[in-house]
């Protein structure tokens, strides 16, 4: 009943194809599909890129098409993959690779013309890990990368002569000074993040530990992951300096965005992704500065890899790698960086950025730069994704919101993980 | 049954019903033992699917994951079922007169029901906003604290069953009022002659004669309550501490997110199985009632 159940998924995709593909392709063109899951200011740039590279050329048309968000995206990536009717490109995000990878969808990339001679940025592709480690086939290349920065508002900074905490110490007490009551009811928060895996694990890399450890093991960080999650519960709940936003996944971020442009919050942590849509959607200065350290400075990257499907045919597949391409030739990669915030993915991109005076013109631009050289690394673990969704997410909202302890979720946490299931 | 109204071919009834019973075999039945299949299975759409046995139902158990969703769906349902009926009892018996006016009124609140549910769940979401909602500045403007409605793991299932109540009580109005109107006006007369009061009335002549009325009521949003999905993924997508994952919502964060197709079909039969059981009293109540008529 399962083959019945793939065939059931062949005929809807079949029918998709019948009817949503097929748009305008001039003739003489390869088409190849590509499904993007962002919306916004972001898409509005890829649909910009997409239609350079069509007109650009008269070989191969890309068919750009949106799903949704990340998590959208990839259910429905899957079920396309069930149905052997799959886009040509997609992007998914790093913790999933692994797990693609190892199911054997994603196309091995190495046999086409120059694939490991783009000049990635190592801690951006996550080199040794999800770009081609080890003996590893190159499956994915990456795309919109980002690492978690401040943003402040600068005015009210300024107003307090306070300028952005760079150590835990200095994060409680800005945040405690910078949030103003109304009896019990706080009117402006001095801090807020979205309670979220990836914040958690750059604070884990602050208080020194790593989520899995180099041979493979989850640990959650042990000591270092629940000196994080206590540094939030602290915040939230004794200070009340922080405000944990109402929602779940992307909606969070996106509450969390909305909270500081309307000045709700002094100042959050999110991802460089929304740079450019703070600065231009604030009615005050927005200011970007690193994250503070614990006992040492870390990030994690985050963001999505390109992939390519295996089930497209040979003539897509070969017109889905010029597409990759041509996104990583310097002008590609600058205009995405420079249109929404994400990082440049080639060394090219970057030291053109540099020579040109970019990062000079536009300080806040160069603080994920900066901050490339304390990116932590992802391991290649299949597991990842599932540890992050069904075992550590969770948990985390348990201890903040539901008021469980750290140490106990965490050790929860854990023994779930090992036991590989949520 | 005469002699005329037999079939006059034995086939001629089954191919009348074949067109039904095709789309229901495809569409119910199929979808139905697959999942029961499924569910036996440990499968991610990708890699080849592993036979487990009961294991998906046993780690549903185990993890809590199964009493949770049946529990929070539980709590909702008795919220959405006992307010709906009850605003909507209460607004029926309010508007049920002649006039323009009342006309109005009725209709501007049934029109909460005809309302897709993500435009009332987007609507919502801005009312209860924590900082800068309708809801939020009205309960500061009285000079109370403002809750976070839908940030409190404690509250956030009970706004979304307000919510919920809110977009519903329209359709209860609207049967209630067809109840209401059905009962003889004579009873009503022969009461007063009696001696009874407005509130002996409604409890001896209205609220008995509205009992199908107020069975179906409560089936139907018994059965709205129990398949919620659109407001919980607009407004809370499950959280604050899964405090709203109900039983609709963990079958889709365990197919979409958490790639668990087996896991997922599990939760769809322990599902079904309970919409089935939920049925089948309706459907005993129904004939009881009939029986005694």
């Amino acid at each position: 009943m399962i083959r019945l159940a793939r065939r059931a998924f062949t005929l809807g995709g079949a029918l998709g194809l019948l009817t949503g593909c097929g748009r305008g392709v001039p003739p003489g063109r390869t088409e190849a599909t590509l499904w993007f899951t962002y919306g916004g200011r972001n898409r509005e740039v890829l649909e910009e890129l997409v239609g350079r590279f069509n007109t650009a050329q008269n070989d191969v048309w890309i068919s750009a098409v949106f799903q949704g968000d990340y998590f959208e995206g990839l259910a429905k990536l899957r079920t396309s993959i069930a149905a052997r009717a799959t886009p040509t490109l997609s992007h998914v995000v790093g913790e999933v690779i692994p797990y693609l990878a190892e199911a054997g969808v994603l196309e091995p990339l190495d046999d086409y013309a120059h694939a490991r001679e783009l000049g990635i940025i190592e801690s951006l592709g996550q080199t040794g890990s999800w770009v081609g480690g080890g003996d590893r086939p190159l499956v994915c290349l990456p795309f919109n990368r980002s690492t978690p920065i401040a943003y402040l508002n600068a005015p009210v900074f300024e107003a307090r002569g306070l300028s952005a905490p760079t150590s835990w110490e200095q994060l409680r007490e800005v945040a405690r000074s910078l949030t103003e009551r109304r009896g019990s009811d706080a009117t402006r928060f001095g801090f807020g993040c979205p309670i979220d895996w990836w914040f958690w694990t750059a604070l884990v890399g602050q208080a020194g530990g790593k989520v899995v450890e180099d041979d493979g093991r989850i640990t959650l960080g042990d000591e270092a992951g629940v000196r994080a999650l206590e540094l939030w519960k602290a915040m939230v709940n004794d200070d009340r300096s922080m405000k944990p936003p109402p929602g779940r996944d992307y909606n969070a971020w996106e509450q969390t965005n909305q909270d500081f442009l309307a000045g709700r919050t002094a100042m959050i942590w999110t991802s460089t992704a929304f740079l450019k849509y703070l600065e231009e959607n604030a009615p005050f200065r927005v200011r970007a500065a690193p994250l503070p350290q614990g006992r040492r400075r870390a990030v994690p990257t985050g963001g999505t890899h390109w992939v390519m499907l295996r089930h497209a045919s040979r003539e897509q597949r070969e017109a889905g790698w010029k597409f990759l391409r041509f996104m990583h030739e310097p002008e590609q990669a600058i205009h995405w960086a420079v249109r929404t915030g994400y990082l440049p993915v080639t060394r090219g991109a970057i030291e053109r950025l540099k020579r040109e005076g970019h990062y000079d013109r536009h300080p806040n631009d160069r603080v994920a730069v900066e901050q490339l050289s304390v990116a932590l690394p992802w391991p290649w673990s299949r597991e990842l994704f599932r540890v992050q969704r069904e075992i550590v997410q969770p948990r985390l909202e348990s201890a903040i919101q539901g008021g469980r302890d750290a140490r106990e979720v965490l050790r929860e946490a854990r023994a779930l993980g090992a036991r590989g299931r949520g | 049954m005469s002699p005329g109204l037999l079939p006059r071919r034995a086939r001629d009834p089954l191919l009348l019903l074949a067109p039904t019973m095709v789309l229901l075999a495809v569409f119910f039945f199929y979808p139905l033992l697959s999942a029961a299949y499924t569910s036996l299975f440990d499968w991610d759409l990708l890699t080849e699917a592993r036979y487990v046995g009961l294991e998906n139902y046993r780690a549903l158990h185990e993890s809590g994951e199964l009493s949770h969703a049946f529990s929070t769906t539980l709590r909702f349902s008795v919220v959405v079922v006992i307010g709906s009926m009850a605003l909507g009892l209460g607004l029926a018996l309010a508007l049920n007169r002649t006039g323009a006016f009342a006309a109005f009124v009725r209709g501007a609140i049934f029109s909460a029901y005809v309302i897709s549910w993500v435009s009332v769940a987007l609507l919502w979401l801005w009312v209860l906003d924590a900082d800068a909602g309708a809801l939020t500045a009205l309960v500061r403007g009285a000079g109370l604290t403002p809750r976070s409605w839908l940030g409190d793991p404690g509250l956030a299932l009970y706004s979304l069953a307000m919510v919920t109540i809110w977009k519903i009580a329209g359709y209860s109005m609207v049967l209630f009022l067809a109840g209401l109107q059905d009962i003889p006006r004579a009873l009503y007369e022969a009461a007063a002659l009696d001696g009874a009061g407005r509130w002996s009335r409604f409890w001896n002549v209205t609220w008995p004669l509205l009992r199908p009325t107020t069975v179906f009521v409560a089936t139907t949003s018994l059965i709205v309550s129990f398949q919620v999905f659109d407001v919980v993924r607009v407004m809370t997508q499950g959280g604050p501490v899964q405090s709203t994952t109900v039983f609709v919502y963990a079958i889709y964060e365990q197919v979409f997110m958490n790639l668990r197709v087996g896991r997922a079909s599990a939760l769809v039969v322990v599902f079904f199985g309970l919409l089935l059981v939920l049925t089948l009293l309706q459907l005993l109540a129904w004939r009881r009632r009939e029986a005694a008529r």
